[in-house]
């Protein structure tokens, strides 16, 4: 009897070694998952419950093995929260290699910080994280958390990969909702990574095992856009206790115009007339906003506040009217009412601003987007304004905004479109340049630089630069030339045009080599690109350029006196689906100069991987070629 | 003519009282200037900037330390925007915290040839928490735009009387007028040390006080009476006053190790109190006492004494082995692998017991524990303060100037050093936050002394490389590297924890268009090995072929590429952190039917004063170009006076790397 209940109890214990100690340990990872990864997500599981249209309950647990220091992010483990978010529960504990628990971390223990971000100046969230010193690696942390929030406006979405260099053993997701709540979904690359689904009367699961990491390699397009993804929405939801139906877009921007944006269109009568005064000598609808555009630069500044629901609804006109600041949102409202005060219409949007031009989703209507600008329809066409920069000229988003869809609230509802997108040939940069090289080598040049598009982003802050940091701008903009002094700097942002001009004047003793009787100097002076883009041996993700550019330069090079040409770089000519490049090299021989003349440009789009070694070589190709030599060769 | 003099001072004396500073007498001139008289570039510029720390008493809490700051800020373009928001960092201790009051702000503009106010509501200032440790208060002005005059003024109440903030006199942007004062009543004895490179030096007065008590006494007999009666005890209060005017604006350099070295300002320090009818208390005055101080502190000194907690460990470590060095090593080594450091810094241990058993704990808790542990083995240690590059340098006396500690072992007349937070660190190759100028090593007898932390040996990095060049000009070759110290241990910070895979790639983008294979790295987990790595690599366009000529510069990729130095003028010192020696070794085989036509000279440039010096050795045998090229930078620090030199060194060096060898067909 004793024995038979002693391995009875023993049989057990090993099971459920196993069975635990399977997920703490690092030394049970399969080896495919481990190949290259920082973390491994051994088990994550999140369970949503909305239990009602201001009721919802978040759980997490993770357990997450962490093999260096890059891989602690992965353990994500901290909570948000604010006057309707309350944290339940949360702990943590942390495992050696072995899965033998080393540490316990309360609730009590979690850091307590306010959660503003940089750039913004206050917010009333706050959040608590995790500040753990690993003592080796790898070892494994359990984050366990339980939140409740009347905000069901934003129901977590499933999305298990996270990041680069991660990779998941297991990754679950359940959604549970009542008879009375309609949810809706958008499954983003489910199927590609096989990820399985349950769905039964008011539950919806699903699972993602066995995904190696994703490697980060240049040119790739952001990591969401290629691993599964799930997003939900709720018919009915709570804003901060604003409660609201919403099955479309439409609906979405009604909501979102009668309950949020058009109470704050209340400018003061003074306002209201002095803006009339401001625009009464212009005769067109463009040139009175563009009167306003200035007026709301020269008055206002950005600050951002994020109390409550000014995360979504703006402060009202007659605020920052009075202050002279506000957020995006507040900003846009302020100028799309003096606007309106002189009966021209423009329409709140809302957008994902940042480089990577993300998409507002056309086909799942859902709290989305990260800022707000404003779009005045002029003649059909659009024009997208940024409200919160006091510097960019009208109608300039450059890379901030462009080429993506944006949410235009308006009255009657609301519509997706696209904004602006600056193509190759907008984003150009046009140099004439003059050189003089004489027999000691001494450099001298004087050029223009026309900037456009995407090209005047890039540049127009310089103007605003300090001398000794404009200096230094130039010097680093043409580093490849030894000994180089900025003689003369002219800049003028021509905001009208839109393009931003730079004369400058360049000097450097000893720019060509002298070789005995010989003199080799690189002919492309002035507009050299150095890039390469990195090699990958297996490269795993597609790549994509976001925006097109093209350059043309034009440069005289008067050649000593003492010398003549002993050889001259070939004319070039390159052409494929990433752009082009030419080069053209006349010797004048009358006056013993040469005229050098170059294109390049890149095309915007998205390739396959299998392409991406021909691009590597079209970038290395022109690095090459823009080294090319002049020899001269000393008079006999 | 003497008349005439008589007028000209008397119209500066004019212009000078115009100025009004008074809050709120915000000038028409103020608001109408368009740029900064002192720096055209500014983007603002402090018209006027106060600060006042004194002490009042106050019956419940004794003495307080009392902050007044008032400031008016000239906008002159957008990007001077930023200065209409501020945040005022206040300190929470367990029980007490430093509170601000009387916070008020004022915006001035010009509307129609006349000054307008406006002023800082409520709406626009938040207080936060920001942790367990420091509230902030941050306001933003309202109505702010180019050519704005902003002011402001608060108070700050701290009952921490012996912490006073550092007084700043110099800010990214120029300071018209400053005034600053700090007064102290006779009790509290405080050192003041000045810094950076304005010299400035305040202005001692005294002036004489009184505190009125109010006593309250209770006889009890019969019937209670209380009586209340006033005394005054009378005192003298020092007062440093500190008045500049068009004080330039402080710009960042690189190759700096902290602006805060530059920055004018003023610290103070409590000595000593001494109270009516109280003996003396002292704080520190000098280097000796503050090293006492900080010794005889309870967190310092008892957490050094402790012992038993590591006992058993350390006699299981070092039984058999009597070598003292040995046992410095293994209880070296033991510390590293045994406790990490959680990042934070600081001279005082939290608890050393409790970071032994944890296996984690701030840089006292591990640099003492070692100190212990290796005085327990029998070996002469002793802390050394430190303060780390980004602190600043501690150039007086002061508890406040260090916040670092590492170890040091005396054997014989040399210290070696040794930092147990960083496992890549090896006796005398220190983190490069802690290469911070000198630091004080503290002995048991309780004397101390300056410890020169720079290192005095080179980093040294050995490369060699053999090269094959093809008539395309294309080359293909091996490279050996190896490398020592602190750049070894640079290295392994960066890439000890970056796969091998993404570490090729990282070394493929820096010389773009390498391709590298056969890529091995050796002993990057052993620090007390220098790093080996070898390679084999291909790649295209290394050089010239034009005719039946082929141009190239013997350096290929590894030439310098840019001058690091590019401003025009500089001011500061040049930080390199540690010397260095950079050895590279070429073999160049060159292609069949070529031949050598011409190389380079053999040259030596030098830096003055043996600071440095470049070595470029090229010589011709048969097929086979030989090339030495060697540079050392021999000490960590430069002063300015040697940047232009400096800047046409490295000048030099590129030119020098960029002259060609021509090969001509046979």
């Amino acid at each position: 009897m004793k024995l038979r209940h002693i391995t009875f109890s023993l049989f057990l214990l090993t099971l459920n070694v196993f069975s635990q100690g399977n997920l703490y340990s690092a030394l049970t990872i399969p080896e495919h998952l481990k190949k290259n990864a920082y973390a491994v997500m051994r088990s994550s599981e999140t369970n949503v419950s909305i239990n009602s249209i201001n009721g919802m309950v978040v759980k997490e647990k993770r357990v997450v093995t962490i093999f260096n220091k890059k891989g602690s992010k992965y353990v994500n483990a901290y909570v948000h929260y604010d006057k309707n978010v309350k944290i339940k529960a949360l702990q943590a504990a942390v495992y050696n290699e072995f899965g033998q628990q080393i540490k316990k971390i309360k609730k009590g223990d979690f850091e307590d910080v306010s959660a503003v971000s940089g750039g913004t100046l206050y917010s009333d969230s706050r959040v608590k994280y995790l500040n753990y010193t690993p003592t080796t690696y790898p070892y494994t942390i359990e984050f366990v958390s339980e939140i409740t929030t009347s905000n069901t406006a934003f129901i977590p979405q499933f999305f298990p990969i996270r990041g680069y260099f991660l990779s998941i053993e297991n990754s679950t997701y359940k959604i549970s909702y009542p008879q009375h709540i309609s949810l809706r979904k958008k499954e983003i690359n489910t199927e590609e990574f096989n990820v399985e689904k349950e769905i039964s009367e008011g539950n919806i699961r699903y699972k993602l095992t066995n995904v190696e990491v994703f490697k980060k390699e240049s040119y790739s397009p952001p990591l969401q856009t290629i691993t599964p993804k799930v997003l939900f929405a709720s018919k009915q939801f709570s804003l901060e206790g604003v409660e609201t139906t919403v099955e479309n877009w439409n609906d979405f921007g009604k909501w979102m115009y009668n309950d949020l944006v058009k109470a704050a269109n209340d400018l003061p009568e003074s306002t209201i007339n002095a803006i009339k005064e401001l625009v009464k000598n212009e005769k067109s609808t463009i040139d009175k906003a563009k009167k306003i555009y200035q007026y709301v630069q020269d008055k206002t500044r950005y600050v951002s506040v994020q109390i409550g629901i000014g995360g979504w609804k703006p402060y009202s006109a007659s605020y920052v009217d009075k202050l002279g600041y506000g957020d995006c949102k507040a900003l846009t409202n302020y100028t799309m009412s003096l606007l309106d005060a002189v009966g021209i219409e423009s329409n709140y949007t809302v957008i994902f601003a940042g480089r990577n031009q993300r998409n507002m989703d056309k086909d799942f209507t859902s709290m989305q987007g990260n800022h707000a600008c404003l779009t005045l329809p002029i003649d059909g066409e659009n024009i997208w304004l940024e409200c919160t920069s006091q510097k960019v000229p009208f109608g300039f988003i450059g890379s901030f905004t462009d080429d993506r869809d944006a949410l235009i609230i308006k009255p009657d509802g609301a519509e997706i479109k696209r904004t602006k997108k600056y193509t190759k040939a907008e984003n150009s940069q046009v140099l004439k340049g003059y050189c003089s090289i004489s027999e000691e080598g001494y450099l001298k040049a004087d050029l223009k630089m026309i900037s456009m598009g995407i090209q005047y982003n890039d540049k127009y802050r310089i103007e605003d630069y300090e001398a000794r940091d404009k200096d230094v701008t130039y010097k680093k903009r043409w580093n490849y030339i030894n000994n180089l002094t900025i003689d003369k700097i002219d800049i003028n942002n021509n905001k009208a045009a839109i393009q931003f001009e730079e004369s400058l004047s360049l000097s450097a003793k000893k720019y060509s080599k002298n070789v005995g009787d010989r003199m080799l100097f690189e002919v492309n002076i002035l507009n050299r690109n150095a890039h390469v883009p990195n090699r990958y041996k297996n490269r795993t993700l597609p790549f994509e350029i976001k925006r097109g550019f093209i350059d043309k330069d034009n440069v005289e090079i008067e050649l000593p006196s003492g010398y003549v040409v002993e050889s001259l770089p070939k004319n070039a000519s390159l052409e494929n689906k990433y752009g082009h490049y030419k080069t053209e090299i006349v010797l004048n021989q009358k006056n013993n100069s040469l005229s050098y003349s170059r294109e390049f440009s890149v095309n915007d789009g998205l390739y396959p991987k299998e392409y991406y070694d021909s691009f590597r070589a079209f970038y290395k190709e022109v690095a090459r070629l823009d080294k090319a030599k002049v020899i001269l060769i000393k008079k006999q | 003519m003497k008349v005439k003099g008589a007028i000209i001072l008397f119209l500066i004396s004019i212009s000078l009282t115009a100025q009004n500073y008074k809050f709120g007498k915000v000038s028409k001139e103020e608001l109408e200037e368009q740029s900064c008289s002192l720096d055209a570039s500014a983007n603002a510029a402090y018209l006027y900037k106060y600060r006042t720390s004194f002490f009042e008493y106050n019956q419940n809490e004794g003495f307080v330390l009392i902050t007044k700051v008032h400031e008016r800020i000239k906008i002159y373009n957008k990007d001077g925007l930023r200065y209409a928001t501020k945040a005022i960092t206040t300190y929470k201790g367990s029980s007490d915290e430093e509170s601000i009051y009387g916070l008020k702000g004022n915006v001035y503009n010009l509307v129609n040839g006349k000054v307008e106010a406006t002023k800082l509501e409520k709406g626009g200032i938040f207080k936060e928490k920001v942790n367990k440790y420091y509230n902030q208060t941050k306001f933003t002005l309202p109505n702010v735009k180019e050519g704005s005059v902003l002011e402001y003024k608060y108070q700050i109440s701290s009952p921490f009387f012996t912490h006073i903030n550092e007084y700043q006199f110099q800010y990214s942007i120029p300071i018209k007028k400053l005034e600053a004062n700090f007064r102290a009543p006779e009790y509290f004895n405080f050192k003041v040390n000045t810094k950076g490179y304005l010299n400035v030096i305040p202005k001692k007065t005294t002036k004489n006080g009184s505190i009125a008590f109010v006593n309250k006494s209770r006889s009890t007999g019969s019937i209670t009476t209380t009586t209340y009666n006033n005394s005054k005890v009378d005192f003298i209060e020092n007062i440093h006053n500190y008045s500049l005017s068009n004080v330039p604006a402080l710009k960042r350099e690189p190759y700096v190790n902290s602006m805060r070295n530059y920055r004018a300002g003023a610290r103070y320090e409590l000595s000593f109190t001494k109270f009516p009818h109280s003996s003396l208390k002292y704080y520190t005055t000098t280097w000796d006492d503050v090293v006492k101080k900080i010794y005889k502190s309870s967190s310092f000194g008892e957490e050094l004494k402790k012992t038993g907690y590591f006992e058993t460990g350390i006699d299981k470590i070092i039984s058999g082995e009597n070598d003292p060095k040995k046992r410095m090593m293994l209880i070296f080594d033991y510390v590293k692998s045994k406790v990490q450091w959680n990042n934070y810094y600081g001279i005082y241990p939290s608890d050393v017991k409790k970071a032994y058993k944890n296996h984690t704990g701030n840089v006292a808790d591990i640099n003492l524990m070692l100190t212990s542990m290796l005085r327990y083995a029998g070996l002469d240690a002793n802390p050394i303060l430190v303060s780390t590059r980004s602190h600043g340098i501690p150039v007086f006396p002061t508890r406040e100037g260090y916040n670092y500690v590492i170890c040091g072992v005396e054997v014989l007349d040399n210290i070696v050093l040794l930092d147990a937070t960083s496992r890549h660190a090896t006796p005398n190759v220190l983190p490069f936050r802690a290469l911070n100028w000198k630091g004080r090593i503290v002995r048991k007898s309780g004397s101390s002394a300056f410890v020169d932390l720079y290192p005095k040996e080179k980093s040294t990095n050995t490369v060699s490389l053999s090269i094959e060049l093809d008539e395309q000009g294309r080359i293909n070759g091996a490279m050996r590297s190896s490398k020592t110290s602190n750049g070894a241990m640079n290295y392994r910070y960066s890439y000890n924890s970056v796969s091998k895979e993404e570490y090729l790639e990282k070394v493929e983008s820096k010389y773009k268009g390498i391709e590298v294979s056969n890529l091995e790295v050796l002993d990057n987990l052993n620090p007390y090995k220098p790093i080996t790595e070898n390679c084999e690599f291909v790649m295209d366009g290394q050089a010239d072929v034009i005719n039946d000529k082929i141009f190239l510069s013997p350096l290929f990729f590894l030439k310098e590429k840019e001058n690091p130095f590019k401003l025009e003028k500089r001011e500061f010192p040049i930080d390199f952190g540690y010397p260095y020696r950079d050895i590279y070794r070429y073999t160049i085989k060159i292609p069949e039917g070529y031949k050598v036509e011409s190389i380079p000279e053999s040259k030596i440039l030098k830096l003055p004063d043996n600071l440095g010096d470049f070595s470029y050795r090229i010589g011709v045998k048969g097929q086979i170009i030989q090339l030495i090229a060697d540079s050392k930078i021999n000490t960590s620090i430069i002063p300015p006076m040697y940047y232009d030199a400096v800047k046409a060194y490295f000048s030099s060096i590129i030119e020098t790397q960029n002259e060609q060898v021509v090969l001509t067909k046979q």
